[in-house]
C-alpha cells in the first residue's frame, strides 16, 4: 500500500514527529509507514488521514501487489 | 476502542529492563562460586542453572513495555511470540535429529525445561530486535 504522507506533511509543514505526537505513535512508526515498512491499522490510518483533514483514500492508496 | 478482556497481556513498566539484565552475569557467578566450592558439580546442572537464569532475562525482557508501546511495536510483539515459536519447533527438531544420528535416541537428558524455555524466550527476544532494527535501518 502507498501513501502521500510525506507530501501532505510537507504541505501542512509538520515533521514526523509532529505527526507523531498528533496521533499518539512513536517517530519511527510514522517513518516505517512513509517508507512502506509497516501498513497501519485503520484507526491510526484514519486518524492520520483526519490531521491532514482528507478523506483516508486520499492518503493511503492500494497498489497491485496488494490483490496478489 | 477499547478491547480490553482477559486475553490482555499486562507488561512490566520500562524500567524493569535494567532488572533483567542482572540475569545473565549472575548465573555465571554464581556457577563459578558452585565450582570453586564444590568441585564435584555435574556440568549440566550448571548449564541449567545458566538456561534457567538466562530464561526468567530473556522472559522478562520479552514481557516488558517499550518507550513508545504504539501498534507497530505491538504488531512486531506478536510477530515475535509466533516466529520465536516457530524457530523453537525447528531448533528442537533439529537438536533431536543431531542427538539421533550421534547417539541413536531422539531423547536426552539435555531437553529440560529450562532449555526449551530459554531457546524460546530468546528466540522470541531475537526476532522482535530484528524487527525493531529493521524498522530504524535508513529507508
Amino acid at each position: 500500500m502507498k501513501n502521500t504522507i510525506k507530501i501532505e506533511r510537507a504541505r501542512h509543514n509538520l515533521t514526523q514527529q509532529d505527526l507523531a505526537d498528533k496521533v499518539a505513535v512513536s517517530r519511527q512508526t510514522i517513518n516505517s509507514i512513509e517508507a512502506g515498512k509497516y501498513v497501519p491499522s485503520t484507526v491510526l490510518a484514519l486518524k492520520i488521514a483526519k490531521v491532514f483533514e482528507l478523506p483516508v483514500e486520499a492518503v493511503f492508496q492500494l497498489e497491485d501487489l496488494d490483490f496478489e | 476502542m477499547n478491547n480490553r478482556s482477559f486475553l490482555t497481556v499486562p507488561l512490566l513498566p520500562t524500567a524493569w529492563k535494567k532488572f533483567a539484565y542482572l540475569f545473565f552475569p549472575l548465573p555465571i557467578l554464581l556457577v563459578i562460586g558452585l565450582a570453586f566450592s564444590n568441585p564435584d558439580t555435574d556440568p549440566n546442572e550448571a548449564a541449567q542453572i545458566i538456561y534457567g537464569f538466562w530464561a526468567i532475562g530473556f522472559g522478562i525482557l520479552n514481557l516488558t513495555r517499550e518507550k513508545v508501546e504504539d501498534e507497530m511495536i505491538q504488531s512486531f510483539r506478536l510477530q515475535a511470540f509466533q516466529t520465536g515459536f516457530f524457530w523453537l519447533i525447528w531448533g528442537l527438531g533439529a537438536l533431536m535429529l543431531i542427538n539421533y544420528l550421534r547417539f541413536d535416541r531422539l531423547t536426552s537428558e539435555m531437553f529440560t525445561a529450562y532449555l526449551v524455555l530459554f531457546l524460546l524466550n530468546l528466540y522470541i527476544y531475537a526476532a522482535f530486535q530484528v524487527q525493531v532494527y529493521q524498522s530504524k535501518k535508513e529507508n
